[in-house]
């Protein structure tokens, strides 16, 4: 078991209430949740269940209405829009369930984007870029375009772009929904891997197989918290999948 | 409860420096790659700054090349003249029927009472002019034949290239000899060289070619290339008519003054003679006119200026519609890569990255769209000038105009889909199909 730890997310009452004009629906009613450096967590919740909502909270994709976020030591919950571009860029890698690759650039370039916003420099960019590709096992597709690549290797591609920036936390929203059981058990076995070399991973999914493969499993029901649980029959992809 | 107890002390977060942002030429190959993917559009979308661009400089270079032109065939026409030619007096005259030629006021003897004022009027050449059939054995061409002084030579910069112009001797004795313009030679006798010696016809009489002058080119108006100028008074005798009273009317004076500081003294003077000699006292009244070459240079300068002006005026206009295509386009552009920008965002771009992403674009596209207008420019006026015969005249001002309004059109047509790009919600860009 890995030593703790300090907590990396850390919400407080977080509510989350979309104005839909004549009526306000409350996506999230008051959920209060701490995960800790390198956790594995799965967030599950049927559709409508909020997940989604609060995945883009963790992301600072979006806003609370009201509640505190924490994230690695600092009050994220009412930075300009500018601050919060920032906190994305360093802390938060993203890994969408349909890639989100960008369809006219290589694989390399797709790696480097972060980067570039990070302002680092090219040759900076390249060394890091050919690392984390070599990571997650795509040595040698530095050059191809998304559209060249399977669903599994674009699901990689989009790993090692989340990767390029060490970020705090890795943020994946159903990593697998676009791929066949097999594929998918690679991917979490990659999550894994990631997870033992000390990555904070959280999995947003709806499917209790992909849970299975996490260590602690958080379940949300109509914008509450319903149980935040160990898991401890943790499924383990074995041996290294990718090197 | 307090939730302020459970949560870990907190330091606002610094903004970062970021040393290097966004690298330029990243974002330049960025914007390419983006022009390249709709390559069609894209040309399409140019091709209003292409059009604008170069129709400035086209219109603007014959425009320049056209006043050059009319400034030098003017100036090749002498120096330091005077025009004294017959004016249709609006109250007297006869109504109704137009005569051919318009009327003629000035006579010969006022032409010798200007010759008289003094040692100012250097050279004059009263002339008297008509087309005529021109005929050397089988061949013939028209040409306007003109009767005048051996002045005229040297008043209107019509020295002989080959031979010599007719002497006041030859005028004296109404010799029938005459000067030909430099296609006359060509259509007649097929080189100016053959031309000399040569008898031909005018209107049925015999005349022998003394000289002939130089090509003074087809451009412009007024070209002196068809001139056959033979002495006034051989022209009275075989191919005029006096007037029933016997006396002898002629188109226009032609007066050189020694200098161009007397032009003017000199065109008062001329005027008060005319006016006594024609009994006028109101200048209303006056049947003839005396003009200064200068203010003919002058106000046909002033017109194909206005002209330029006028045509690279409209010109801008439709590089106005080419950025207004610019913005259309970018407009579409913006909401069809909603997606990326969302990406975009979610990776760390801030609302300023997607801002100079879209904004560069627009400004490769139309500044990309001007080097080729300018090109297209160039070719235009060049295709066009000799069509229009006329040398265009390409100068640096319309072409770094045409230029820096061509991106500054880009820049503010990008502007407002730039900005709508970089206000887009992440989340909602990143669900955006």
């Amino acid at each position: 078991m890995k030593t703790p730890r300090s907590p990396v997310v850390q919400l407080h009452e977080i509510h989350k209430v979309y104005d839909l004009g004549e009526a306000q629906f409350e996506a999230l009613r008051g959920i209060s949740l701490e995960i800790l450096e390198g956790e594995m967590v799965a967030l599950m919740g049927p559709s409508g269940s909020g997940k989604t909502t609060l995945m883009q909270i963790i992301g600072i994709l979006d806003q609370p209405s009201s509640g505190r976020y924490v994230l690695r030591g600092q009050d994220v919950t009412e930075l300009s829009e500018n601050e919060r571009a920032e906190v994305r860029n360093q802390e938060i890698g993203f890994v969408f369930q349909a890639f989100h690759l960008l369809p006219r650039m290589s694989v390399l370039e797709n790696v480097e984007v972060p980067m570039t916003y990070a302002g680092f420099s090219a040759a900076q960019q390249r060394e890091r870029a050919l690392g984390v590709l070599s990571r997650v096992g795509l040595s040698g597709k530095e050059r191809n375009l998304p559209s060249q690549l399977s669903g599994g290797q674009k699901q990689r591609v989009a790993i090692a772009r989340a990767l390029a920036m060490r970020p705090a936390l890795l943020l994946a929203d159903e990593p697998t929904g676009n791929l066949d059981s097999k594929t998918s058990t690679e991917i979490m076995g990659l999550f894994q891997e990631l997870n033992d070399e000390g990555t904070t991973v959280i999995i947003v999914t709806h499917e209790p197989d992909i849970a299975e493969y996490t260590e602690r499993i958080v379940r949300i029901r109509d914008g509450r918290l319903e149980s935040d649980q160990p898991n401890p029959n943790r499924k383990r992809v074995t041996g290294e999948v990718y090197r | 409860m307090n939730p302020a107890r459970e949560l870990p002390q907190t330091a606002p977060v610094q903004p970062r420096s970021r040393l290097g942002g966004l690298n330029p030429l990243r974002t330049v190959s960025i914007a390419w790659r983006a022009i390249l993917a709709n390559p069609l559009r894209s040309a399409l979308t140019t091709l209003g700054i292409i059009i604008g661009v170069a129709s400035v400089i086209a219109l603007t270079a014959i425009g320049t090349g056209s006043t050059a032109n009319i400034t030098k065939s003017l100036q090749s026409l002498g120096t330091n003249l005077l025009t004294v030619s017959s004016e249709t007096n609006t109250r007297g005259g006869p109504g109704g029927l137009v005569r051919q030629g318009g009327p003629q006021n000035i006579t010969l003897k006022d032409a010798e009472a200007i010759r008289a004022l003094g040692t100012e009027v250097v050279g004059i050449a009263p002339t008297l002019q008509r087309n005529a059939q021109v005929k050397y054995e089988a061949n013939n061409t028209s040409a306007a034949i003109v009767g005048t002084w051996p002045d005229y030579a040297s008043v209107r910069n019509a020295q002989p290239e080959f031979g010599s112009f007719f002497t006041e001797a030859d005028n004296a004795g109404r010799k029938r000899v005459a000067v030909i313009g430099y296609q006359v030679a060509q259509d007649l006798f097929g080189s100016s060289q053959a031309a000399l010696g040569q008898r031909m016809r005018i209107a049925g009489v015999s005349f022998t070619v003394v000289g002939v002058l130089p090509d003074k080119g087809n451009s412009g108006f007024a070209t002196p290339n068809y001139n056959v100028l033979i002495p006034l008074s051989t022209y009275i005798q075989r191919l005029g008519r006096a007037d029933s009273s016997g006396v002898v009317k002629v188109s226009a004076v032609f007066v050189q003054a020694a200098d161009k500081s007397q032009l003017d003294d000199l065109k008062n003077r001329i005027t008060d003679l005319l006016a006594t000699r024609h009994k006028k006292t109101d200048p209303n009244d006056y049947d003839f006119s005396v003009q200064n070459q200068a203010d003919a240079l002058a106000s046909v300068n002033q017109v194909t200026q206005t002209l330029t002006l006028f045509l690279g005026g409209i010109a801008a206009i439709s590089l106005l519609v080419g950025g207004i295509g610019i913005m259309n386009i970018m407009l579409v552009s913006v909401t069809e890569r909603t997606k990326e920008i969302g990406i975009r965002k979610a990776l760390g771009a801030k609302p300023r990255d997607i801002l100079m992403q879209f904004l560069v674009e627009a400004f490769v596209l139309s500044v990309g769209g001007g080097i080729l207008g300018i090109l297209a420019g160039f070719g235009l006026a060049y295709l066009a000038g000799p069509a229009l015969k006329i040398t265009p005249v390409i100068t640096g001002g319309p072409i770094l105009l045409a230029f820096v309004f061509a991106a500054a059109v880009g820049i503010f047509f990008g502007l407002y889909p730039a900005l709508r790009a970089s206000r887009l919600d992440p989340v909602e860009s990143l669900r955006y199909e």
